[in-house]
């Protein structure tokens, strides 16, 4: 099965550089493929020039799929880090 | 295999009128005639429309949502009208949402095209080019606006000609390999995130994204820009996509051909591309195979399929009755080298 998550991105800085390397080094300890869409275009999240491209300003909606043997926890690690804004709040 | 999500395909909709005159402007040499424009009219389809017969009076199946094309024809037979059928043809006409109209063969517009156009508020262009040069040229640009599109994530490498796309999981290496090529002097289309439009049939077209254009991350190393280390002749904006190669780490499970006679394919947007599983083992020289998979691919291209005709040696071979292989030569005649 796979898992799909909506996110909204709440930082003021929105997914920059910073925030975008985080994400690809929490997806990378999972075993999970890991994808994220914004407007139809899907890129993998454990790719950081693929997370950069998204350029995801603060406001914009991403879809989130996670699929493979680890995925609730690779879901609940990542969504967790969207929600704190990045720990930019 | 690798990841097509369906999702993923983008198709855009329309286009506005704005959009069509900052981006076709200098490919058809558009020039704008009217002055009260709304620019935010919409264009839902690729086709142009040639709007004779509905100027005439006959408007049933009046394809009125695309770009009108005014050409000679048109443009002789409104001439000829007196002013009054002049104005009742167009009113005909602009009853309905048309997007805009271009006058091509350097046609100028008379008055009342002009003031019932602003009245409307449909942009009028003109062009130098021909009706037939002007059709060619926009349908071309309009073709590729509404051309389905996918983005996919991996490594596309123009090797000896030859538009390679590496794909695979995160971390087996498809950047090292590209990097890897690219020293070797092939160019680099796009790394990591790779948008392909089908043009035509049968034809996608990779490029890179417009922020991550020619940057690369390498593991341990971080990102690095591609063209300022290694210059214009490393890089190249787009590509035809021939061969996909999937990196995997060896699969004892998994079945690599071995001769090369069957052809596995991968369809992409109804595409059928050849494709490569290639396992990574150690000693293994990706970029060499690489260049291989190419030259390969050219040579069969040319008409020259290896494996085919080893095949056709051997089966030569087993017809005969003593079919022992002997040497490739049968004197070495005073060769002592």
């Amino acid at each position: 099965m796979m898992i799909e998550k909506t996110v909204k991105i709440i930082n003021k800085a929105g997914l920059h550089t910073r925030p975008a390397a985080t994400i690809v080094k929490l997806a990378a300890k999972y075993k999970s493929e890991f994808y994220i869409y914004r407007d139809g275009m899907g890129i993998n999240g454990k790719s950081i020039i693929g997370v950069m491209t998204l350029a995801a300003e603060m406001g914009s909606e991403l879809k989130l799929t996670f699929d493979g043997p680890d995925e609730q926890q690779a879901c609940d690690e990542i969504v967790a880090y969207f929600e704190r804004g990045f720990d930019e709040l | 295999m690798i990841r097509i999500d369906q999702n993923s395909i983008k198709r855009k909709e329309n286009i506005n009128v704005k959009f069509l005159y900052e981006n076709a402007k200098n490919i058809c040499k558009l020039k704008l005639l009217t002055n009260n424009n709304d620019f935010e009219k919409k264009i839902f389809d690729q086709n142009l429309h040639r709007p004779g017969l509905a100027l005439a009076g006959f408007v049933d199946l009046f394809s009125y949502n695309r770009v009108q094309v005014f050409g000679n024809t048109e443009m002789r037979y409104l001439e000829q009208l007196s002013d009054d059928k002049k104005a009742e043809a167009l009113d005909r006409i602009f009853k309905f949402n048309i997007p805009c109209i271009v006058l091509t063969d350097n046609n100028e517009p008379f008055n009342i095209l002009v003031e019932k156009a602003n009245f409307n508020k449909i942009p009028v262009f003109s062009t130098s080019y021909s009706t037939t040069k002007l059709v060619y040229l926009l349908s071309d640009f309009l073709d590729d606006q509404f051309s389905p599109s996918l983005t996919v994530h991996g490594s596309l490498v123009d090797v000896y000609g030859v538009g390679i796309l590496f794909v695979g999981k995160s971390g087996i290496g498809k950047s090292e390999v590209a990097l890897d090529l690219i020293e070797r002097g092939h160019r680099l289309v796009g790394d990591d995130v790779i948008i392909f439009t089908k043009k035509g049939e049968g034809i996608l077209i990779g490029s890179g994204t417009k922020i991550g254009k020619h940057f690369m991350e390498i593991r341990g190393l971080g990102i690095i820009d591609v063209q300022s280390m290694f210059g214009i002749r490393a890089i190249r904006y787009q590509k035809r996509l021939e061969i996909v190669v999937e990196l995997e780490t060896w699969d004892e499970n998994t079945e690599y051909t071995r001769t090369g006679l069957d052809e596995k394919t991968i369809t992409i947007m109804d595409v059928e591309i050849p494709y490569i599983k290639l396992p990574i083992l150690p000693g293994k020289n990706i970029t060499v195979i690489s260049e291989v998979i190419s030259l390969n691919y050219l040579l069969k291209h040319y008409g020259h399929n290896s494996a085919k005709i080893f095949n056709e040696r051997l089966n030569e071979k087993l017809k005969q009755k003593n079919n022992l292989d002997n040497r490739g030569v049968e004197y070495f005649e005073h060769d002592f080298e």
